[in-house]
């Protein structure tokens, strides 16, 4: 399918603003700055010499250099006032809200602050988005990681991992990542001897060692974790919300009651959000999630009635 | 003529629609901007009809693009010219504000547009950055050790925002926790996302109350009903709409040796009672504090207040009826 007209028209207007504001400029840097091929660039100003005023005489017409064409470069002489546009509603939110997604995830450099201040001031009125931090990342702890990844360095970090034990882990951190407005570091641990995506709020304190990294990034995504069994839950309605949360969900209504369809990487963990919602529950399906549900809730039902 | 390509109609179109002194007509886009097919006298009846619809069509179709593309085009009249609307450019509404990124922020921005690929939102995101990259001085490109992505962004969010934006009332079919799938019509005030979670924040007009909903509930199309412009959202917003309806207070929270971190790192330790820690953890809503006491399956159990108690053994027991049914 043909490429469509609006990141068509919007390149076409952010290539003349750039060769405004910086000059003749190669078809390569072209490409580079806006992502596409040079064949492209060499098209797209082959358009942009052909338009213009109405009337489309030559004079009317925005106007290059075409010996420097021949050489592969963009020369723009004449661009008839033609320059790049406002950003809209929904390019303007969909930049500021990302941006503070990253922030509230504590995932964030400190340039992604000031840059979210210099868009937020070129957009028109209020920014209609609010994004609140999903959970805690001490400040210390972001700023720890980020001059390990920085330098390069060995981190040694206290970790509560999902099953609620409290590690001593020497990581080689590669990224930070914000997934679903959480943030992660990608790293090399080397107590588990592989590459591992630890939760940023889940850490109690780092210590940046001058050990240097040596561990390759992973080219594998963060969760990489495969479903050892599928499972069908059957909820009233009430008990939608904590499915909703559980990845890679599909829902579906039947009659007063919600379906829920899912892969299980951990049963355990599963029976553990099924608890928050089991005077809802009216399905659950394999035996195995069953088994740990009952297990689960046989071991509160000790701890709580004492 | 061979049609030319949609993006350098729509540029010509914005060229001539900037430049025109007072305004164009139709008529005038139609016979003088390239990318139109012009009237063409020599054509049968039935056929310049069709042509003239077309026309029509496409045009009307543009000037939506432009305007949610974040180009208005203004309507003038002319009262000399009776009914005759025309159209016009105000550079003053288009051009893109000097924002003036350094080659680290430009970066920054690159990262958080990949944040919504897959959905909607990522082509305008993706847009977005090459308009503010079209004024970043040349540099070597920043490469950064951050990523960014949501696996629960959804389309309805793109039109939620520019109805937010331009304060149209907007329709969508909901599937409410409480009362089913039911159709509401909804002033869009603001959105939120909350711990990765999207939601919608305004007034029902249904209910005349405001409510937030989660967008993730949202069935097929949000449809725009009403003018732009008829409502004002309130400047600060309830605090409950935003953080959930909350029931503060403490739990005293018992939980075995090495176990419940997560609570132990927001509470105070209190004493040991035997195999016990005693923890008091302060809560917005008592309910998070009972989901995470099951989740600990029993590493943990309440001590206060009795309420709480009683709600996680009610839990257990409700789990084990159906374990055992």
């Amino acid at each position: 399918m043909a490429e469509k007209a609006l990141p068509r028209l919007t390149r076409l207007l952010g290539i003349v603003t750039y060769l405004e504001q910086q000059g003749p400029t190669s078809f390569a840097v072209l490409a580079e700055r806006f992502g596409v091929s040079e064949d492209q660039i060499r098209k797209d100003v082959g358009t942009l010499s052909v338009s213009g005023l109405p009337g489309y005489m030559p004079d009317d017409l925005l106007d290059f250099d075409f010996s420097a064409f021949d050489h592969g470069v963009a020369s723009l002489t004449e661009s008839h006032g033609v320059s790049q546009v406002r950003l809209s509603a929904r390019e303007a939110v969909a930049l500021t809200g990302a941006l503070s997604a990253l922030v509230a995830a504590g995932t964030a450099p400190a340039a992604a602050l000031t840059a979210l201040d210099k868009l937020r001031g070129a957009m028109d009125g209020n920014d209609p988005m609010v994004v609140l931090p999903a959970s805690s990342t001490k400040p210390e702890v972001s700023q720890a990681l980020l001059d390990a990844v920085a330098r390069r360095r060995v981190a040694t970090v206290t970790y509560v991992d999902a099953h609620d034990r409290l590690t001593e882990r020497e990581i080689e951190p590669h990224r930070l990542v914000t997934i679903d407005g959480i943030g992660y570091v990608e790293c090399f641990c080397r107590r588990a001897g592989d590459y591992r995506t630890l939760r940023l709020d889940r850490m109690n304190a780092v210590t940046v060692t001058d050990e240097p990294v040596v561990a390759a990034p992973s080219d594998a995504d963060g969760f990489t974790l495969v479903p050892r069994f599928d499972a069908r839950v059957v909820v009233a309605r009430s008990g939608r919300w904590a499915l909703e949360e559980l990845p890679g969900v599909a829902l579906d209504e039947v009659g007063d009651d919600v379906e829920a369809t899912f892969g299980v990487t951990n049963a355990h963990w599963v029976a553990g959000r099924l608890l928050a919602i089991a005077p809802y529950l009216r399905v659950v399906e394999p035996e195995e999630l069953v088994q740990a549900l009952g297990d689960a809730a046989k071991a509160v039902e000790t701890a709580q009635a004492g | 003529m061979a049609a030319i390509d949609p993006a350098e109609r729509l540029l010509n179109l914005v060229i001539a629609l900037t430049h025109t002194r007072v305004r164009m007509l139709r008529s005038e886009i139609r016979a003088t901007v390239q990318g139109y097919d012009p009237v063409d006298p020599s054509m049968s009846e039935e056929e310049s009809k069709k042509r003239d619809a077309a026309f029509e069509r496409m045009f009307e179709r543009d000037k939506d693009d432009l305007r949610r593309w974040g180009v208005p085009i203004r309507t003038v009249t002319d009262a000399a010219h009776g009914d005759d609307i025309g159209y016009k450019i105000h550079s003053s509404d288009a051009i893109m504000p000097a924002i003036d990124l350094t080659p680290a922020e430009l970066a920054v921005i690159g990262v958080a547009a990949e944040y919504w690929q897959g959905a909607v939102l990522g082509a305008d995101a993706r847009q977005g950055l090459v308009k503010v990259a079209s004024q970043v001085t040349h540099h070597a490109s920043v490469d950064l050790p951050f990523a960014a992505r949501t696996t629960a962004a959804q389309d309805a969010t793109a039109a939620l925002i520019e109805a937010a934006h331009d304060r149209q009332a907007v329709r969508f079919e909901y599937a409410s926790a409480t009362s089913g799938t039911t159709q509401r019509t909804v002033e869009p005030w603001r959105l939120m996302i909350r711990g990765g979670t999207e939601y919608l924040v305004g007034r029902d007009r249904d209910r005349d109350a405001p409510r937030t909903f989660r967008i993730g509930r949202i069935h097929g199309a949000v449809k725009k009903v009403g003018s732009p412009g008829s409502f004002e959202p309130p400047e600060v917003l309830p605090d409950t709409m935003l953080t959930g309806p909350g029931d503060p207070g403490t739990a005293l929270v018992a939980l075995r040796a090495e176990a419940g971190h997560a609570l132990r790192s927001r509470g105070e330790f209190v004493s040991s009672d035997g195999d016990w820690d005693l923890v008091r953890v302060p809560f917005h809503h008592p309910d998070a504090v009972r989901d995470e006491v099951l989740a600990l399956a029993g590493a943990a159990r309440v001590v206060e207040p009795p309420e709480l108690a009683a709600s996680v053994l009610e839990h257990a027991r409700a789990a084990l009826k159906v374990t055992h049914g």
